[in-house]
């Protein structure tokens, strides 16, 4: 559901979330973005920092500098400015991967798996070869960054090619660093060696998270995603993906990121056309924002 | 200059923690206890930052043991204060001045803390503060990422931990104390205040109730990551909508992703053990919140050992507020160091 109005909820003392509805939605974090946009150009003084997701935005002030009340009457107001979002920067990133690698297989076998690509296969009626094919078919969009340092949530922005699997029902205590995963229809990639319970479908040699901020991709700080990016995953043999791995070693290979600006209401109008609805309702549910 | 003899259960370098990371994925960290750490700064002469990340400054950095065993000799003379739990330090064998107080420590003396005879976490202060080099405008340590800190790790034997530049001689600040009243008393019954969480009103109005009147106990895997706390099940009211399934999850407690606090929130995973997430905690999560434990109350929540009871009271967000500004004077009052 999308919410009538935006919906200010608190958390303690020092933080907000301003939800937008409770639903995953590429458009409805299009709104996201854009009120984090213009609160990153015109702040209101104790705004600490702000945490863009799929359907909120989470914003950290301080109250002895400023109240709730006011950073609250300052966002309605930018909100009330804004009207439908047209455009958004969106820069986008190319990202190799080696699809049904020999260490996600080894992660499934240490958690008493034969492999997650034959699973995510069988889960969506496909054979490995279209699992591939679908998942480097069309961009995905990054609705938010977070987790562990350097993760985020992306979603395929072709509703037609929109697949995934569901979460291990008991998360691994480990996960190989560079491991593309599904949760649900959520793509993503973990960082570093982490515990997680997403299914695990190939491996890339590009660093995701890079505390050394060695490559100028790390110029801005030591994560390679954005909230609004559009990446695009290329299917590499492991000849390729060893030569590209020693280049981000030696600190020479060069990310594909190209800055761009993305027409988001032309985006809608395609959804709409594909048959999306706005909104997903369930008349039954008496679950509400608040 | 100090050198680890040993690390002691698990001791990092932490100060009041990085701010502006949320949005990368990166954890505040920092002290789990800013009361502690900071009144040990205060007692050393440095600079004390905060409150918890929602300040520019982070502070003076010190070291956070985890219950304590730390071994770390002075290679010159140097002010300290020991604060948070207490260890039943000695200097050289002989018993340190009590905790909550500053002294000097001598080159080639050993401070040895034993294990923590009362709360979970102890602070060492340094006058000059540890100085490690700053990762993101912090020296606090996040060892599941591998940055800040000491090489993004905890401390180990051999390591050698520079200190700052003395701003006074070190005899200067040596004997001072918190004033007596404000020494905090870490023993069960906990009550950690809060205030309601933004999926409150999905939890059945029993299950507020007895989230509210429940004496919860600590379970022993807690860490800087998170707490959870071993009671009664939590249930979710009906009327659940359909697409969350696919958007969220088949729980019930699942909901579509979701910026946490900077620390503090609690998420009730499928309603079974309330977890507050801490000060290294995932930015984001995807579990119904009840509650958020107000900043001020971190501190005390980082104290509870395992199997503690531990009660949640809840309050308004302007309390909470009125909280903090009451602490933050305490912090600012010269007569709070006697």
């Amino acid at each position: 559901m999308i919410y009538d109005e935006p919906v200010f909820k608190t958390l303690g003392d020092t933080a907000i979330n301003v939800e937008f509805g409770d639903e995953t939605s590429i458009p409805l974090n299009f709104r996201i973005l854009a009120l984090d946009f213009a609160l990153r150009e015109n702040a209101p003084r104790g705004l600490v920092e702000t945490n863009p997701q799929v359907r909120t935005l989470g914003l950290v002030f301080d109250p002895l500098a400023t109240t709730r009340a006011h950073i609250v009457a300052h966002v309605k107001d930018l909100i009330a400015g804004q009207g439908t979002v047209s455009t958004l920067p969106s820069r986008r990133v190319i990202i190799p991967a080696l699809y049904d690698d020999p260490w996600s297989r080894e992660c499934a076998e240490a958690f008493g798996v034969r492999n997650n690509i034959e699973y995510i296969a069988a889960f969506n009626d496909m054979t490995v070869a279209q699992v591939i094919e679908t998942h480097t078919g069309c961009d995905y969009w990054v609705t938010g960054v977070g987790f562990v340092p350097g993760a985020f949530m992306s979603y395929a922005m072709d509703p037609a090619k929109r697949f995934g699997a569901p979460l291990y029902r008991t998360p691994r205590t480990w996960t190989h660093a560079r491991l593309l995963n599904f949760g649900g229809t959520t793509s993503t990639i973990y960082p570093i060696r982490v515990p997680g319970g997403g299914q695990l479908f190939g491996r890339t040699p590009i660093e995701i998270f890079d505390p050394r901020e060695r490559s100028p991709a790390f110029a801005d700080g030591p994560v390679l995603a954005r909230a609004g990016d559009r990446h695009r995953y290329e299917s590499v043999e492991r000849e390729e993906y060893d030569s590209i791995r020693a280049a981000v070693k030696a600190g020479t290979y060069e990310y594909r990121v190209e800055e761009d600006i993305f027409d988001c209401a032309a985006y809608v109008d395609w959804l709409a056309e594909m048959g999306e609805p706005a909104e997903k309702r369930d008349p039954e549910s008496t679950w509400g924002p608040a | 200059m100090l050198e680890v003899i040993d690390g002691g259960v698990r001791t990092t370098v932490q100060d009041m923690g990085r701010r502006a990371g949320q949005a990368l994925g990166i954890p505040p960290s920092g002290t789990q206890d800013g009361f502690a750490l900071r009144i040990a700064n205060l007692l050393v002469g440095n600079p004390p930052g905060g409150p918890l990340v929602v300040r520019e400054d982070p502070g003076a950095a010190g070291l956070e043991m985890t219950l304590g065993r730390l071994r770390i000799k002075a290679l010159q003379d140097h002010t300290v204060a020991l604060t948070g739990a207490d260890t039943d330090a000695t200097v050289d064998g002989e018993p340190a001045p009590p905790c909550w107080s500053s002294f000097v420590l001598r080159r080639g003396q050993t401070l040895a803390c034993g294990l923590a005879q009362n709360g979970a976490r102890a602070y060492l202060a340094v006058h000059g503060g540890i100085d490690v080099p700053p990762y993101r405008g912090s020296r606090a340590t996040h060892v599941n990422g591998g940055f800040g800190g000491l090489e993004g790790r905890p401390l180990a034997q051999g390591d050698r931990l520079l200190v700052g530049a003395a701003a006074a001689p070190a005899d200067e600040l040596g004997g001072r104390r918190l004033r007596p009243d404000l020494v905090p008393h870490y023993a069960p019954p906990f009550e950690v205040r809060v205030v309601a969480g933004p999926e409150s009103h999905l939890f059945t109005a029993d299950s507020v109730e007895t989230f509210y009147g429940t004496a919860w106990k600590l379970n022993p895997k807690a860490d800087r990551t998170g707490m959870r706390f071993i009671g009664p099940q939590l249930s979710f009211k009906p009327g659940r909508p359909r697409y969350l399934v696919e958007d969220a999850g088949l729980d019930p407690s699942n909901i579509v992703i979701d910026p946490g606090a900077p620390v503090g929130t609690i998420q009730v995973p499928s309603g079974v053990e309330p977890i507050v997430l801490c000060v290294d905690s995932p930015s984001i999560g995807g579990y119904a919140r009840i509650a958020v434990v107000i900043s001020t109350d971190m501190g005390r929540l980082g104290q509870i050992r395992p199997f503690e009871e531990t009660r949640f009271v809840c309050l308004s967000h302007e309390d909470a507020v009125a909280i903090l500004a009451e602490q933050e004077a305490l912090i600012a009052d010269p007569k709070t160091i006697v």
